[in-house]
Protein backbone atom coordinates (compact mmCIF):
# COMPACT_ATOMS: atom_id res chain seq x y z
CA UNK A 1 0.00 0.00 0.00
CA UNK A 2 2.01 2.96 1.17
CA UNK A 3 5.37 3.07 -0.51
CA UNK A 4 4.36 0.45 -3.02
CA UNK A 5 6.21 2.08 -5.86
CA UNK A 6 10.00 2.23 -5.39
CA UNK A 7 9.82 5.99 -5.75
CA UNK A 8 7.39 6.63 -2.89
CA UNK A 9 9.17 4.04 -0.79
CA UNK A 10 12.46 5.89 -1.16
CA UNK A 11 10.82 9.21 -0.43
CA UNK A 12 9.23 7.85 2.73
CA UNK A 13 12.49 6.32 3.92
CA UNK A 14 14.24 9.63 3.34
CA UNK A 15 11.53 11.46 5.28
CA UNK A 16 11.77 8.94 8.13
CA UNK A 17 15.52 9.25 8.36
CA UNK A 18 15.24 13.02 8.25
CA UNK A 19 12.75 12.97 11.15
CA UNK A 20 14.98 10.73 13.27
CA UNK A 21 18.03 12.83 12.40
CA UNK A 22 16.17 16.03 13.29
CA UNK A 23 15.47 14.55 16.74
CA UNK A 24 18.82 12.97 17.49
CA UNK A 25 21.63 14.68 15.55
CA UNK A 26 21.68 17.87 17.65
CA UNK A 27 22.12 15.77 20.79
CA UNK A 28 24.81 13.65 19.14
CA UNK A 29 26.72 16.78 18.08
CA UNK A 30 26.79 18.09 21.66
CA UNK A 31 28.81 15.09 22.84
CA UNK A 32 31.98 15.55 20.70
CA UNK A 33 31.74 19.33 21.15
CA UNK A 34 32.03 18.91 24.91
CA UNK A 35 35.53 17.48 24.38
CA UNK A 36 36.58 20.45 22.24
CA UNK A 37 39.75 22.31 23.13
CA UNK A 38 38.39 25.58 21.74
CA UNK A 39 36.32 28.24 23.41
CA UNK A 40 34.24 28.93 20.28
CA UNK A 41 31.62 26.37 19.29
CA UNK A 42 33.24 25.42 15.98
CA UNK A 43 32.33 22.13 14.34
CA UNK A 44 34.26 19.92 14.01
CA UNK A 45 36.22 20.70 17.18
CA UNK A 46 39.77 21.84 16.35
CA UNK A 47 41.28 19.64 19.09
CA UNK A 48 40.31 17.42 21.98
CA UNK A 49 40.56 18.18 25.69
CA UNK A 50 38.80 17.69 28.99
CA UNK A 51 38.99 21.34 29.96
CA UNK A 52 35.21 21.94 30.06
CA UNK A 53 34.75 18.94 32.34
CA UNK A 54 37.54 20.27 34.55
CA UNK A 55 35.82 23.67 34.53
CA UNK A 56 32.56 22.02 35.59
CA UNK A 57 33.88 19.72 38.30
CA UNK A 58 36.33 22.37 39.55
CA UNK A 59 33.64 25.00 40.03
CA UNK A 60 32.20 24.93 43.54
CA UNK A 61 29.02 26.73 42.38
CA UNK A 62 28.28 23.99 39.86
CA UNK A 63 29.00 21.35 42.49
CA UNK A 64 26.67 23.07 44.95
CA UNK A 65 23.96 23.25 42.27
CA UNK A 66 24.51 19.55 41.63
CA UNK A 67 24.04 18.75 45.33
CA UNK A 68 20.87 20.86 45.52
CA UNK A 69 19.43 19.24 42.37
CA UNK A 70 20.22 15.77 43.65
CA UNK A 71 18.69 16.31 47.07
CA UNK A 72 15.56 18.03 45.74
CA UNK A 73 15.11 15.25 43.17
CA UNK A 74 15.74 12.49 45.72
CA UNK A 75 13.25 13.83 48.29
CA UNK A 76 10.54 15.08 45.93
CA UNK A 77 10.58 11.97 43.73
CA UNK A 78 10.04 9.74 46.75
CA UNK A 79 7.28 12.04 48.02
CA UNK A 80 5.61 12.01 44.59
CA UNK A 81 5.97 8.23 44.41
CA UNK A 82 4.47 7.58 47.85
CA UNK A 83 1.63 10.12 47.64
CA UNK A 84 0.92 9.48 43.96
CA UNK A 85 1.18 5.71 44.37
CA UNK A 86 -1.24 5.62 47.29
CA UNK A 87 -3.62 7.96 45.50
CA UNK A 88 -3.70 6.03 42.23
CA UNK A 89 -4.20 2.79 44.16
CA UNK A 90 -7.22 4.38 45.84
CA UNK A 91 -8.45 5.68 42.46
CA UNK A 92 -8.20 2.28 40.74
CA UNK A 93 -9.40 0.09 43.60
CA UNK A 94 -11.76 2.40 45.47
CA UNK A 95 -15.38 3.15 44.72
CA UNK A 96 -15.85 6.56 46.33
CA UNK A 97 -17.61 9.34 44.45
CA UNK A 98 -15.44 11.92 42.66
CA UNK A 99 -12.63 9.66 41.47
CA UNK A 100 -12.72 11.24 38.01
CA UNK A 101 -12.38 14.84 39.21
CA UNK A 102 -9.73 13.82 41.75
CA UNK A 103 -7.65 12.16 39.04
CA UNK A 104 -8.14 15.22 36.81
CA UNK A 105 -6.87 17.37 39.65
CA UNK A 106 -3.77 15.21 40.11
CA UNK A 107 -3.01 15.32 36.38
CA UNK A 108 -3.57 19.09 36.16
CA UNK A 109 0.09 20.11 36.62
CA UNK A 110 0.84 18.28 33.38
CA UNK A 111 -1.88 20.08 31.44
CA UNK A 112 -1.70 23.59 32.87
CA UNK A 113 1.20 25.37 31.12
CA UNK A 114 4.19 25.17 33.43
CA UNK A 115 4.69 28.92 33.25
CA UNK A 116 1.24 29.38 34.82
CA UNK A 117 1.99 26.89 37.58
CA UNK A 118 5.22 28.79 38.15
CA UNK A 119 3.42 32.13 38.45
CA UNK A 120 0.66 30.75 40.66
CA UNK A 121 3.22 29.14 42.96
CA UNK A 122 5.30 32.31 42.98
CA UNK A 123 2.30 34.39 44.03
CA UNK A 124 1.05 31.77 46.49
CA UNK A 125 4.43 31.16 48.11
CA UNK A 126 5.07 34.90 48.32
CA UNK A 127 1.75 35.30 50.11
CA UNK A 128 2.61 32.44 52.48
CA UNK A 129 6.13 33.80 53.08
CA UNK A 130 7.72 30.65 51.67
CA UNK A 131 9.17 32.10 48.47
CA UNK A 132 12.76 30.96 48.09
CA UNK A 133 12.40 28.28 50.80
CA UNK A 134 13.62 24.71 50.44
CA UNK A 135 10.22 23.44 51.55
CA UNK A 136 8.49 25.41 48.79
CA UNK A 137 10.86 23.93 46.25
CA UNK A 138 10.25 20.38 47.48
CA UNK A 139 6.47 20.74 47.45
CA UNK A 140 6.48 22.28 43.96
CA UNK A 141 8.65 19.49 42.56
CA UNK A 142 6.45 16.89 44.24
CA UNK A 143 3.19 18.08 42.70
CA UNK A 144 4.82 18.56 39.29
CA UNK A 145 5.90 14.92 39.19
CA UNK A 146 2.77 13.33 40.62
CA UNK A 147 1.18 13.05 37.12
CA UNK A 148 4.08 10.89 35.88
CA UNK A 149 3.64 8.53 38.82
CA UNK A 150 -0.13 8.39 38.31
CA UNK A 151 0.29 7.58 34.61
CA UNK A 152 2.85 4.80 35.03
CA UNK A 153 1.32 3.18 38.12
CA UNK A 154 -2.26 3.73 36.91
CA UNK A 155 -1.67 1.33 34.02
CA UNK A 156 0.22 -1.16 36.19
CA UNK A 157 -2.46 -1.32 38.90
CA UNK A 158 -5.26 -1.68 36.35
CA UNK A 159 -3.45 -4.64 34.78
CA UNK A 160 -2.79 -6.30 38.14
CA UNK A 161 -5.55 -8.81 38.92
CA UNK A 162 -7.63 -7.50 41.82
CA UNK A 163 -8.55 -11.03 42.87
CA UNK A 164 -5.01 -11.69 44.05
CA UNK A 165 -5.41 -8.97 46.69
CA UNK A 166 -8.86 -10.32 47.59
CA UNK A 167 -7.34 -13.72 48.21
CA UNK A 168 -4.81 -12.16 50.57
CA UNK A 169 -7.56 -10.33 52.45
CA UNK A 170 -9.77 -13.39 52.63
CA UNK A 171 -6.85 -15.25 54.18
CA UNK A 172 -6.80 -12.61 56.90
CA UNK A 173 -4.01 -10.31 55.75
CA UNK A 174 -4.36 -6.67 56.78
CA UNK A 175 -4.11 -4.05 54.01
CA UNK A 176 -0.62 -2.82 54.95
CA UNK A 177 0.52 -6.44 54.90
CA UNK A 178 -1.20 -7.06 51.56
CA UNK A 179 0.41 -3.91 50.20
CA UNK A 180 3.87 -4.96 51.33
CA UNK A 181 3.74 -8.65 50.51
CA UNK A 182 1.40 -8.84 47.52
CA UNK A 183 0.88 -5.55 45.70
CA UNK A 184 4.34 -3.98 45.90
CA UNK A 185 6.38 -7.03 44.88
CA UNK A 186 4.15 -7.50 41.85
CA UNK A 187 4.28 -3.85 40.87
CA UNK A 188 7.96 -3.39 41.69
CA UNK A 189 9.15 -2.88 38.08
CA UNK A 190 6.53 -0.19 37.46
CA UNK A 191 7.19 1.44 40.83
CA UNK A 192 10.87 1.63 39.90
CA UNK A 193 10.02 3.13 36.49
CA UNK A 194 7.70 5.68 38.09
CA UNK A 195 10.39 6.67 40.58
CA UNK A 196 13.02 7.11 37.85
CA UNK A 197 10.64 9.22 35.77
CA UNK A 198 9.81 11.39 38.77
CA UNK A 199 13.52 11.72 39.58
CA UNK A 200 14.40 12.79 36.01
CA UNK A 201 11.39 15.13 35.99
CA UNK A 202 12.58 16.86 39.13
CA UNK A 203 16.25 16.85 38.21
CA UNK A 204 15.48 18.55 34.87
CA UNK A 205 12.82 20.97 36.10
CA UNK A 206 13.74 24.53 35.20
CA UNK A 207 10.74 26.87 34.88
CA UNK A 208 9.08 26.62 38.29
CA UNK A 209 12.49 26.37 39.95
CA UNK A 210 13.67 29.57 38.27
CA UNK A 211 10.63 31.40 39.62
CA UNK A 212 10.45 30.15 43.20
CA UNK A 213 13.88 28.88 44.22
CA UNK A 214 15.27 32.23 45.37
CA UNK A 215 18.88 31.76 46.40
CA UNK A 216 18.86 28.01 45.73
CA UNK A 217 20.64 27.08 42.50
CA UNK A 218 19.87 23.82 40.76
CA UNK A 219 21.79 22.55 37.73
CA UNK A 220 19.03 23.43 35.22
CA UNK A 221 18.42 26.83 36.81
CA UNK A 222 22.11 27.73 36.67
CA UNK A 223 22.37 26.39 33.13
CA UNK A 224 19.35 28.43 32.04
CA UNK A 225 20.67 31.65 33.60
CA UNK A 226 24.06 31.19 31.99
CA UNK A 227 22.56 30.45 28.58
CA UNK A 228 20.55 33.67 28.68
CA UNK A 229 23.64 35.74 29.45
CA UNK A 230 26.24 34.15 27.19
CA UNK A 231 27.17 30.79 25.77
CA UNK A 232 29.87 29.19 27.88
CA UNK A 233 31.36 25.89 26.63
CA UNK A 234 31.16 24.47 30.18
CA UNK A 235 27.45 24.10 29.40
CA UNK A 236 28.38 21.62 26.66
CA UNK A 237 30.01 19.39 29.26
CA UNK A 238 26.97 19.73 31.57
CA UNK A 239 24.66 18.93 28.64
CA UNK A 240 26.66 15.81 27.78
CA UNK A 241 26.55 14.64 31.40
CA UNK A 242 22.78 15.19 31.47
CA UNK A 243 22.37 13.21 28.23
CA UNK A 244 24.45 10.37 29.70
CA UNK A 245 22.38 10.48 32.89
CA UNK A 246 19.11 10.27 30.92
CA UNK A 247 20.37 7.42 28.73
CA UNK A 248 21.50 5.42 31.77
CA UNK A 249 18.27 6.06 33.69
CA UNK A 250 16.11 5.05 30.72
CA UNK A 251 18.27 2.01 30.05
CA UNK A 252 17.71 0.95 33.66
CA UNK A 253 13.94 1.40 33.24
CA UNK A 254 13.94 -0.48 29.92
CA UNK A 255 15.97 -3.30 31.48
CA UNK A 256 13.73 -3.70 34.54
CA UNK A 257 10.47 -3.39 32.60
CA UNK A 258 11.78 -5.59 29.79
CA UNK A 259 12.64 -8.33 32.26
CA UNK A 260 9.12 -8.12 33.65
CA UNK A 261 7.67 -8.09 30.12
CA UNK A 262 6.04 -4.71 30.67
CA UNK A 263 8.11 -2.54 28.38
CA UNK A 264 5.59 -2.18 25.60
CA UNK A 265 2.61 -1.05 27.66
CA UNK A 266 4.68 1.72 29.29
CA UNK A 267 6.28 2.94 26.08
CA UNK A 268 3.27 3.53 23.88
CA UNK B 1 -19.78 -0.65 50.34
CA UNK B 2 -19.52 2.85 48.92
CA UNK B 3 -16.76 5.29 49.76
CA UNK B 4 -13.95 2.75 49.97
CA UNK B 5 -10.42 3.80 49.18
CA UNK B 6 -10.77 7.50 49.86
CA UNK B 7 -8.16 7.29 52.59
CA UNK B 8 -5.51 6.48 49.98
CA UNK B 9 -6.33 9.57 47.97
CA UNK B 10 -6.80 12.01 50.84
CA UNK B 11 -3.12 12.92 51.55
CA UNK B 12 -2.40 13.85 47.95
CA UNK B 13 -5.71 15.63 47.66
CA UNK B 14 -4.83 17.82 50.66
CA UNK B 15 -1.41 18.61 49.21
CA UNK B 16 -2.88 19.46 45.81
CA UNK B 17 -5.48 21.77 47.35
CA UNK B 18 -2.94 23.61 49.45
CA UNK B 19 -0.03 23.72 47.02
CA UNK B 20 -1.68 23.83 43.60
CA UNK B 21 -5.39 24.64 43.61
CA UNK B 22 -5.16 27.41 46.20
CA UNK B 23 -2.30 29.23 44.41
CA UNK B 24 -4.16 28.98 41.08
CA UNK B 25 -7.31 30.33 42.73
CA UNK B 26 -5.30 33.13 44.33
CA UNK B 27 -3.87 34.02 40.92
CA UNK B 28 -7.37 34.11 39.38
CA UNK B 29 -8.44 36.32 42.25
CA UNK B 30 -5.63 38.78 41.63
CA UNK B 31 -6.64 39.01 37.98
CA UNK B 32 -10.18 40.12 38.79
CA UNK B 33 -9.83 41.90 42.12
CA UNK B 34 -8.81 45.37 43.14
CA UNK B 35 -8.10 46.23 46.76
CA UNK B 36 -11.01 48.12 48.21
CA UNK B 37 -13.03 48.02 45.00
CA UNK B 38 -13.87 44.35 44.62
CA UNK B 39 -14.48 42.80 41.22
CA UNK B 40 -12.86 44.64 38.34
CA UNK B 41 -11.88 44.16 34.71
CA UNK B 42 -9.39 47.00 34.70
CA UNK B 43 -6.36 44.68 34.45
CA UNK B 44 -7.76 43.46 31.15
CA UNK B 45 -8.44 46.98 29.89
CA UNK B 46 -4.75 47.70 30.50
CA UNK B 47 -3.87 44.79 28.22
CA UNK B 48 -5.81 46.14 25.28
CA UNK B 49 -4.27 49.57 25.53
CA UNK B 50 -0.59 48.59 25.30
CA UNK B 51 0.47 47.57 21.77
CA UNK B 52 3.33 45.47 23.20
CA UNK B 53 0.85 42.84 24.39
CA UNK B 54 -0.68 42.47 20.95
CA UNK B 55 2.77 42.15 19.41
CA UNK B 56 3.69 39.38 21.86
CA UNK B 57 0.39 37.64 21.17
CA UNK B 58 1.13 37.85 17.44
CA UNK B 59 4.62 36.39 17.94
CA UNK B 60 3.24 33.56 20.04
CA UNK B 61 0.51 32.65 17.58
CA UNK B 62 2.81 32.80 14.56
CA UNK B 63 5.58 30.72 16.12
CA UNK B 64 3.07 28.23 17.58
CA UNK B 65 1.31 27.76 14.24
CA UNK B 66 4.49 27.34 12.20
CA UNK B 67 6.11 25.01 14.78
CA UNK B 68 2.92 22.89 14.90
CA UNK B 69 2.77 22.74 11.11
CA UNK B 70 6.45 21.73 10.94
CA UNK B 71 5.66 19.02 13.47
CA UNK B 72 2.94 17.59 11.24
CA UNK B 73 5.10 17.77 8.11
CA UNK B 74 8.02 16.01 9.80
CA UNK B 75 6.10 13.81 12.24
CA UNK B 76 3.49 12.19 9.99
CA UNK B 77 5.95 10.72 7.46
CA UNK B 78 8.21 9.65 10.34
CA UNK B 79 5.40 7.75 12.08
CA UNK B 80 4.28 6.27 8.76
CA UNK B 81 7.80 5.12 7.94
CA UNK B 82 8.16 3.57 11.42
CA UNK B 83 4.92 1.63 10.91
CA UNK B 84 6.41 -0.06 7.87
CA UNK B 85 9.56 -1.22 9.68
CA UNK B 86 10.24 -4.69 11.06
CA UNK B 87 9.63 -5.23 14.78
CA UNK B 88 13.28 -4.71 15.53
CA UNK B 89 13.47 -1.59 13.39
CA UNK B 90 10.38 -0.22 15.11
CA UNK B 91 11.93 -0.70 18.56
CA UNK B 92 15.12 1.10 17.51
CA UNK B 93 13.25 3.98 15.87
CA UNK B 94 10.88 4.20 18.84
CA UNK B 95 13.75 4.45 21.32
CA UNK B 96 15.33 7.18 19.20
CA UNK B 97 12.07 9.13 19.49
CA UNK B 98 11.50 8.41 23.19
CA UNK B 99 15.05 9.16 24.30
CA UNK B 100 15.13 12.86 23.26
CA UNK B 101 11.68 13.17 24.84
CA UNK B 102 13.28 12.48 28.25
CA UNK B 103 16.41 14.57 27.76
CA UNK B 104 16.16 17.95 29.49
CA UNK B 105 14.55 20.67 27.36
CA UNK B 106 17.51 22.87 28.23
CA UNK B 107 19.93 20.39 26.73
CA UNK B 108 17.85 19.97 23.59
CA UNK B 109 17.53 23.73 23.19
CA UNK B 110 21.21 24.26 23.83
CA UNK B 111 22.04 21.61 21.23
CA UNK B 112 20.53 23.91 18.60
CA UNK B 113 22.90 26.71 19.62
CA UNK B 114 25.73 24.27 18.96
CA UNK B 115 24.28 23.06 15.64
CA UNK B 116 22.90 26.33 14.24
CA UNK B 117 25.61 28.77 15.44
CA UNK B 118 27.89 30.58 13.02
CA UNK B 119 30.60 27.91 13.34
CA UNK B 120 28.12 25.06 13.81
CA UNK B 121 27.40 22.01 11.71
CA UNK B 122 24.66 23.56 9.57
CA UNK B 123 26.53 26.73 8.66
CA UNK B 124 29.75 24.82 8.03
CA UNK B 125 27.90 22.50 5.66
CA UNK B 126 26.16 25.36 3.88
CA UNK B 127 29.43 27.23 3.35
CA UNK B 128 31.35 24.14 2.37
CA UNK B 129 28.74 23.23 -0.23
CA UNK B 130 28.97 26.78 -1.59
CA UNK B 131 25.29 27.57 -1.00
CA UNK B 132 26.21 30.65 1.03
CA UNK B 133 29.35 32.69 1.55
CA UNK B 134 28.55 34.22 4.93
CA UNK B 135 27.05 32.25 7.80
CA UNK B 136 23.24 32.34 7.93
CA UNK B 137 21.87 33.59 11.24
CA UNK B 138 19.54 30.99 12.60
CA UNK B 139 19.88 32.00 16.22
CA UNK B 140 18.29 34.81 18.19
CA UNK B 141 15.45 35.23 15.72
CA UNK B 142 12.06 33.70 15.05
CA UNK B 143 13.46 31.00 12.77
CA UNK B 144 15.68 29.58 15.53
CA UNK B 145 12.85 29.65 18.08
CA UNK B 146 10.54 27.85 15.66
CA UNK B 147 13.10 25.16 14.80
CA UNK B 148 13.90 24.60 18.48
CA UNK B 149 10.26 24.33 19.51
CA UNK B 150 9.36 22.02 16.63
CA UNK B 151 12.24 19.78 17.71
CA UNK B 152 11.35 19.72 21.39
CA UNK B 153 7.69 18.94 20.72
CA UNK B 154 8.03 16.40 17.90
CA UNK B 155 7.81 13.28 20.14
CA UNK B 156 4.45 14.51 21.49
CA UNK B 157 3.04 14.18 17.98
CA UNK B 158 4.94 11.14 16.74
CA UNK B 159 4.29 8.81 19.70
CA UNK B 160 0.45 8.94 19.70
CA UNK B 161 0.36 9.03 15.91
CA UNK B 162 2.54 5.93 15.66
CA UNK B 163 0.39 4.19 18.28
CA UNK B 164 -2.72 4.94 16.21
CA UNK B 165 -1.07 3.80 12.97
CA UNK B 166 0.00 0.40 14.27
CA UNK B 167 -3.56 -0.23 15.42
CA UNK B 168 -4.78 -0.06 11.81
CA UNK B 169 -5.37 -3.56 10.52
CA UNK B 170 -3.32 -4.36 7.40
CA UNK B 171 -6.16 -6.52 6.10
CA UNK B 172 -8.24 -3.39 5.69
CA UNK B 173 -5.66 -2.02 3.28
CA UNK B 174 -5.34 -5.37 1.52
CA UNK B 175 -9.11 -5.48 1.09
CA UNK B 176 -9.05 -2.07 -0.56
CA UNK B 177 -6.20 -3.21 -2.81
CA UNK B 178 -8.00 -6.41 -3.78
CA UNK B 179 -10.99 -4.31 -4.81
CA UNK B 180 -8.71 -2.55 -7.24
CA UNK B 181 -7.92 0.70 -5.43
CA UNK B 182 -4.56 2.19 -6.43
CA UNK B 183 -2.08 2.90 -3.58
CA UNK B 184 -2.83 6.61 -3.64
CA UNK B 185 -6.55 6.02 -3.19
CA UNK B 186 -5.93 3.47 -0.41
CA UNK B 187 -3.81 6.00 1.44
CA UNK B 188 -6.14 8.96 1.13
CA UNK B 189 -9.49 7.14 1.36
CA UNK B 190 -8.69 4.40 3.90
CA UNK B 191 -5.46 4.92 5.81
CA UNK B 192 -5.34 8.68 6.27
CA UNK B 193 -8.94 9.06 7.53
CA UNK B 194 -8.23 6.38 10.16
CA UNK B 195 -5.24 8.33 11.47
CA UNK B 196 -7.02 11.69 11.37
CA UNK B 197 -8.36 11.71 14.97
CA UNK B 198 -4.89 10.92 16.36
CA UNK B 199 -3.30 13.49 14.06
CA UNK B 200 -5.79 16.16 15.11
CA UNK B 201 -5.35 15.29 18.80
CA UNK B 202 -1.56 15.37 18.53
CA UNK B 203 -1.65 18.65 16.64
CA UNK B 204 -3.80 20.27 19.32
CA UNK B 205 -1.53 18.95 22.06
CA UNK B 206 1.56 20.37 20.36
CA UNK B 207 -0.21 23.69 19.81
CA UNK B 208 -1.19 23.96 23.49
CA UNK B 209 2.38 23.23 24.55
CA UNK B 210 3.66 25.86 22.09
CA UNK B 211 1.42 28.55 23.57
CA UNK B 212 2.94 28.22 27.04
CA UNK B 213 6.53 27.57 25.95
CA UNK B 214 9.11 29.43 27.97
CA UNK B 215 12.61 27.95 27.90
CA UNK B 216 13.23 27.63 24.15
CA UNK B 217 12.08 31.14 23.14
CA UNK B 218 14.04 32.62 26.04
CA UNK B 219 17.27 30.93 24.94
CA UNK B 220 17.03 30.71 21.15
CA UNK B 221 15.19 34.03 20.81
CA UNK B 222 17.82 35.91 22.79
CA UNK B 223 15.10 38.30 24.05
CA UNK B 224 14.21 39.32 20.49
CA UNK B 225 11.26 37.00 20.06
CA UNK B 226 9.23 37.48 23.25
CA UNK B 227 6.36 35.03 23.59
CA UNK B 228 3.54 35.12 26.16
CA UNK B 229 5.48 33.21 28.78
CA UNK B 230 8.55 35.46 28.46
CA UNK B 231 6.30 38.49 28.88
CA UNK B 232 4.90 36.87 32.02
CA UNK B 233 8.43 36.37 33.31
CA UNK B 234 9.11 40.10 32.79
CA UNK B 235 5.90 41.08 34.57
CA UNK B 236 6.75 38.91 37.59
CA UNK B 237 10.51 39.09 37.93
CA UNK B 238 11.57 42.39 36.38
CA UNK B 239 8.86 45.02 36.52
CA UNK B 240 6.63 43.58 39.21
CA UNK B 241 3.07 43.98 37.93
CA UNK B 242 1.51 40.91 39.42
CA UNK B 243 -2.11 41.78 38.57
CA UNK B 244 -1.24 42.19 34.91
CA UNK B 245 0.65 38.89 34.94
CA UNK B 246 -2.29 37.22 36.67
CA UNK B 247 -4.69 38.62 34.06
CA UNK B 248 -2.61 37.31 31.13
CA UNK B 249 -2.11 33.95 32.86
CA UNK B 250 -5.87 33.61 33.30
CA UNK B 251 -6.47 34.11 29.58
CA UNK B 252 -3.73 31.63 28.70
CA UNK B 253 -5.12 29.13 31.20
CA UNK B 254 -8.66 29.36 29.82
CA UNK B 255 -7.51 29.07 26.20
CA UNK B 256 -5.33 26.06 27.13
CA UNK B 257 -8.16 24.31 28.96
CA UNK B 258 -10.59 24.88 26.07
CA UNK B 259 -8.15 23.44 23.53
CA UNK B 260 -7.39 20.61 25.95
CA UNK B 261 -11.09 19.73 26.19
CA UNK B 262 -11.18 19.48 22.39
CA UNK B 263 -8.01 17.37 22.51
CA UNK B 264 -9.59 14.96 25.00
CA UNK B 265 -12.62 14.42 22.78
CA UNK B 266 -10.42 13.71 19.77
CA UNK B 267 -8.07 11.53 21.77
CA UNK B 268 -10.96 9.34 22.97
CA UNK B 269 -12.13 9.04 19.38
CA UNK B 270 -8.61 8.11 18.30
CA UNK B 271 -8.36 5.41 20.99
CA UNK B 272 -11.79 3.95 20.19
Amino acid sequence: MIGDTPWTRRLLTAAGFFGLAFLTVPLLIVIPMSFSSARALTFPPPGLSLRWYEAFFGDSRWMEAMATSASVAAISSVAALVLGGLAVYGLRRGNFIGRGPAEGNFMAPLIVPTIITAIALYLGLAKAGLLGSFLGLLVAHTILNVPLVIMVLGVAIREFDHRIEQVAWSLGASWPYTMRKVVLPNLAPSVFAAWIFAFIGSFDEVIVTSFIAGKYETVPKKMFNELILEVNPTITAVATLLIAFTVLALAAVAFILGRAGKLKQTLV
Amino acid sequence: MRGQGFGFVAPLLVLMFVAFNAPIAYMLGLAFWEKGRGFTLQHYEGLLEAPVYLRVLGNTMRVALVATLANVVIGYPLALWMRGLSNRGRMIALSLVVLPFWVSILVRTYAWIVVLGNGGLVNRTLQWSGLTDAPVSFLYNELGVTIGMANVLLPFLVLPLFAAMIRIDDRLLQAAASLGAPPRTIFWKVFFPLTLPALAAGTLLVFILCLGFYVTPAILGGGRVPMISNLLDTLINQIPRWEQAAAISTILLIVTLLIFAAYRRLDRKAAA
